[in-house]
């Protein structure tokens, strides 16, 4: 290969320069702007599974209510009514207990302020149609109706719009008022 | 987020499009970017005489897109303010991984043989341009270096072979990984197809023969200078033979899905009947491919017999169509495949939004970028020929006797 | 159009002398060129029959969790999407999880529905409901399908990622780095069962994490405590005494779209060849 002299090839060398630059400043920035726990235990930012992990849970399940409302969890747990959880009604326990314990929710910083699925406020009917309406396609493992107004009127009351199953039924135990 | 419209049963997290206008628009783009670049290199590399007329300009339209391609994408993210990251820990299995590096490398290749190409006019323009900044301006350009010898020709013109023949393949690639990154993806039986990465790169270089064809005789037409007829005949000549494979291979594609009737046939037919029965029959097919197929033939085949203005015409018209055709392809591809849902048993409609971040405005603004580049790049640069075409009220009065550099046959 | 061979500056035994040398080196290069790609795109893939029981980073001890979905149980309340909504802030119009209807007619039609993913239940029986008048029977069979996440071994939305921000852990759970992600899309379309979707607070993307929060604490995902049918069960395969160890056990399972090859970590009781 020739070498050629170095006045014919002097913007080469400024312009090898000028990319040399540019690589060192891309390393540069690629060191402070990636995480150093970057690829320790593969592709991805190991903290990233401590974060997924550090949420606090939310559904505290039905043990945690029996601490306050054993009135309630026992007889539920006790009858036919046990297999559904409290909170697949009432909602996620977590910021209940919290405000309870805590006697305030003004004492919490904004996330908690701002997450609207608290306790949820029950209708009395609408829990219940969730699974006790007969629907086609579901297997016949549980006790179904048909229709509300139905099912009160075979029972001897009278249907009202405002009607609800909780007139008649425990919500707990099942039982018949 | 607004919810589109449905028929039959779409999976619940599919009621979304994800990759609109935005992404219809970036391998638009990128095509204009390869179709240009080969245009150039087919005088550069291959000795095509007939296209010197359009050679500089073809290569700095390809700067002009290359430099507002990635602003499609940023418009897209959800957060554009990490892009970097696909350089700085990039997943080696990810096609989308490749565009930094691939669109980095082909910028590079292409700034250099641009540069090098263009270096004696601006060594030249260092010293007789009219003002003080623009000297300036040119003297940064130049790197400071204003050796023009005949060794730094010599050295200079095999660099830009050498460039020029890997520029090709890289143009190659800043296009075609696009198809791969949609023919890789199983889970769409739309997109999913080997196929699909040489479509891309084919209907890319037909869009970029067309938009230099178009560009060529608007600019000329507008500035009441003659076009030169060898020069649009070649053009047209290389967008219908580009043309033909491209229908062809978009055709066996169909036909394909059609013959295998696999278990996606059912609601892929569906969606090319129905769904894109418009868009991919009546736009991209019949007024987009057939209709210039006829016109460039004739202008092909009947040369002797049809009138330069006549045939100037019909390009012209093949030209626009073209650039539809390629348009609605991208759209055919994308939105198409997002049309019906992975359920196989649901279709969505896609309502264009007008405002927003990808909506049509935000796109017919970027698609007008790469042009105001290019008027700024002929301010800077002469665009359609040797530094004589440089208006001489941008230079100096009484510019010193200026010599045409040597024997650059190839790159004048 | 004159060709490279009839210029007078090179004879056309040059020329192919030419062509062949550089056809020469163009496949060398082009050859380690695809070699290198094949090595290096094949890193992150895995067979796609490994085993679920196996751990995805090799030598890492400790549970790997498995799903299973018994659709013949499922009774379409929606428990486990509403329990899901409110565990993981989903937005609304989105499902990390959601339940699917199957009706079955007797000309062979199916109707396929997920009303808001389920959430508010499946609403009242026949005749109230609306079947399209073409069909006018009422129909023969059905069931309901819960869809989640599948936490794939052969995962094709990591195997996209051009970031990074999908990861699995080793227990196999495959989780989104939300202070990574550039939201792009790409694994969003590369997921075949429609697991995934942007999140439009935060513009990344998201999905089913199998309640890894909980998981990790010893609890059960949200929707497993919360289904009433024991449609959902959720465990460690990798212990042959476990709950889940024991169902698959004694039953036959299946996967969604196997011909993919994901190898999907959550298998079904009792799918319906009708469910895609």
């Amino acid at each position: 290969m020739v070498v050629q002299p170095m006045n014919s090839a002097r913007h080469f060398i400024r312009l090898l320069a000028l990319l040399s630059i540019a690589v060192a400043a891309f390393v540069k920035a690629r060191s402070m702007v990636v995480p150093a726990d970057f690829g320790k235990l593969g592709h991805f930012r190991a903290s990233a599974i401590t974060d997924a992990a550090a949420r606090e849970p939310r559904h505290l399940g039905s043990a945690a209510c029996a601490e306050c409302h054993s009135d309630i969890t026992g007889p539920w747990a006790a009858g036919k009514h046990h297999i559904p959880q409290c909170e697949n009604c009432h909602g996620p326990g977590m910021l209940h207990v919290k405000v309870v314990s805590e006697d305030s929710v003004d004492k919490y910083p904004d996330p908690i302020k701002k997450y609207k699925n608290a306790l949820r406020p029950t209708t009395g009917i609408q829990e219940c149609k969730w699974c006790h309406l007969k629907t086609f396609e579901r297997p016949a493992v549980l006790k179904f109706i048909t229709s509300v107004s139905g099912h009160i009127t075979a029972k001897g009351g009278t249907f009202t719009p405002k009607s609800k199953c909780t007139d008649c039924h425990n919500p707990h135990t099942t039982l018949v008022k | 987020m607004h919810h589109y419209v449905t028929q039959g049963y779409v999976l619940p997290n599919q009621m979304h499009i994800y990759w609109t206008m935005m992404i219809v628009l970036y391998p638009y783009i990128t095509g204009i970017v390869a179709g240009a670049f080969i245009i150039s290199s087919l005088h550069h590399v291959f000795d095509r005489e007939e296209l010197k007329p359009v050679s500089r300009f073809a290569m700095l339209m390809a700067l002009a897109f290359l430099l507002c391609a990635p602003l499609p994408l940023l418009a897209h993210l959800g957060h554009p303010e990490r892009a970097l990251n696909i350089m700085f820990t990039p997943n080696v299995t990810s096609a989308m991984a490749g565009f930094g590096f691939i669109y980095s490398i082909y910028l590079l290749i292409l700034t250099v043989e641009i540069w090098l190409l263009y270096r004696a006019d601006i060594v030249f323009l260092a010293s007789n341009a009219r003002s003080e900044t623009m000297r300036r301006v040119y003297w940064v350009m130049a790197l400071g270096v204003t050796e023009i010898s005949e060794e730094a020709k010599a050295l200079d013109r095999k660099v830009m072979l050498f460039l020029a023949a890997i520029g090709v393949p890289a143009a190659c690639f800043l296009h075609g990984y696009v198809g791969f990154l949609f023919g890789a993806i199983k889970a769409n039986p739309w997109w999913a197809s080997p196929l699909m990465p040489v479509i891309f790169l084919l209907s890319a270089i037909v869009s970029g023969v067309a938009m230099v064809m178009v560009c060529y005789l608007i600019v000329q037409w507008f500035n009441k200078r003659p076009v030169d007829s060898e020069c649009t005949q070649s053009l047209m000549e290389s967008a219908w033979y580009f043309l033909m494979v491209d229908v062809a291979l978009e055709g066996l594609e169909l036909l394909n899905h059609a013959y295998m009737a696999n278990h996606d046939w059912d609601i892929l037919r569906h969606l090319i009947v129905d769904k894109l029965f418009i868009s991919l029959f009546v736009v991209q097919f019949l007024i987009g491919s057939v209709v210039p197929f006829v016109l460039l033939g004739a202008a092909v085949v009947f040369k002797n017999r049809i009138s330069a203005g006549a045939r100037q015409a019909m390009g012209f018209a093949s030209g626009i169509l073209l650039l539809v055709q390629v348009a609605a392809m991208r759209w055919n591809v994308v939105m198409g495949g997002q049309m019906f849902s992975k359920s196989f048993r649901g279709f969505l409609d896609f309502h264009i939004d007008i405002y927003g971040r990808e909506g049509l405005l935000a796109v017919l603004f970027l698609f007008t970028l790469p042009f105001v580049a290019m008027l700024i790049f002929s301010w800077v640069l002469p665009l359609w020929g040797p530094i004589s075409t440089f208006p001489t009220r941008w230079l100096r009065d009484r510019p010193p006797e200026y010599v045409p550099v040597g024997n650059f046959t190839r790159f004048k | 159009m004159t060709m490279l061979w009839d210029k007078p500056e090179i004879s056309r035994r040059e020329f192919f002398e030419k062509c062949a040398e550089a056809g020469a080196k163009s496949f060398i290069f082009g050859g380690l060129v695809v070699t290198t790609a094949n090595l290096l795109l094949a890193q992150d893939t895995q067979d796609t029959r490994a085993r679920a029981e196996e751990a995805p980073v090799k030598g890492t001890k400790g549970p790997i969790y498995g799903f299973v979905v018994d659709t013949t149980k499922c009774i379409g309340c929606g428990s486990c999407v509403r329990a899901c909504r409110d565990e993981n802030n989903v937005p609304d119009g989105y499902n990390r999880t959601w339940v699917e209807q199957y009706t079955f007619f007797p000309n062979g039609e199916v109707i396929v529905n997920s009303p808001n993913g389920g959430a508010d239940g499946f609403g009242e029986d026949l005749p109230n409901r609306n079947v399209p008048e073409e069909i006018g029977q009422l129909p023969v069979r059905g069931f309901f399908v819960p869809k989640l996440c599948n936490h794939c071994i052969n995962t094709p939305c990591i195997q996209v990622c051009p970031v990074g921000a999908s990861y699995v852990t080793k227990e196999g759970v495959v989780l989104v780095d939300q202070e990574r992600c550039i939201g792009c899309g790409y694994c969003v379309q590369a997921c075949p069962f429609g697991s995934r979707y942007i999140n439009p607070e935060t513009n990344t993307a998201d999905k089913c994490t199998w309640c890894y929060h909980r998981i990790t604490k010893g609890m059960l995902p949200a929707c497993v405590q919360a289904c009433p049918a024991k449609a959902r069960i959720f465990g460690n395969v990798s212990d042959p005494n476990s709950e889940i160890s024991q169902i698959l056990a004694n039953n036959r399972v299946q996967v969604l779209k196997s011909y993919l090859g994901t190898n999907p970590r959550t298998r079904y009781i009792g799918l319906d060849s009708e469910v895609i």
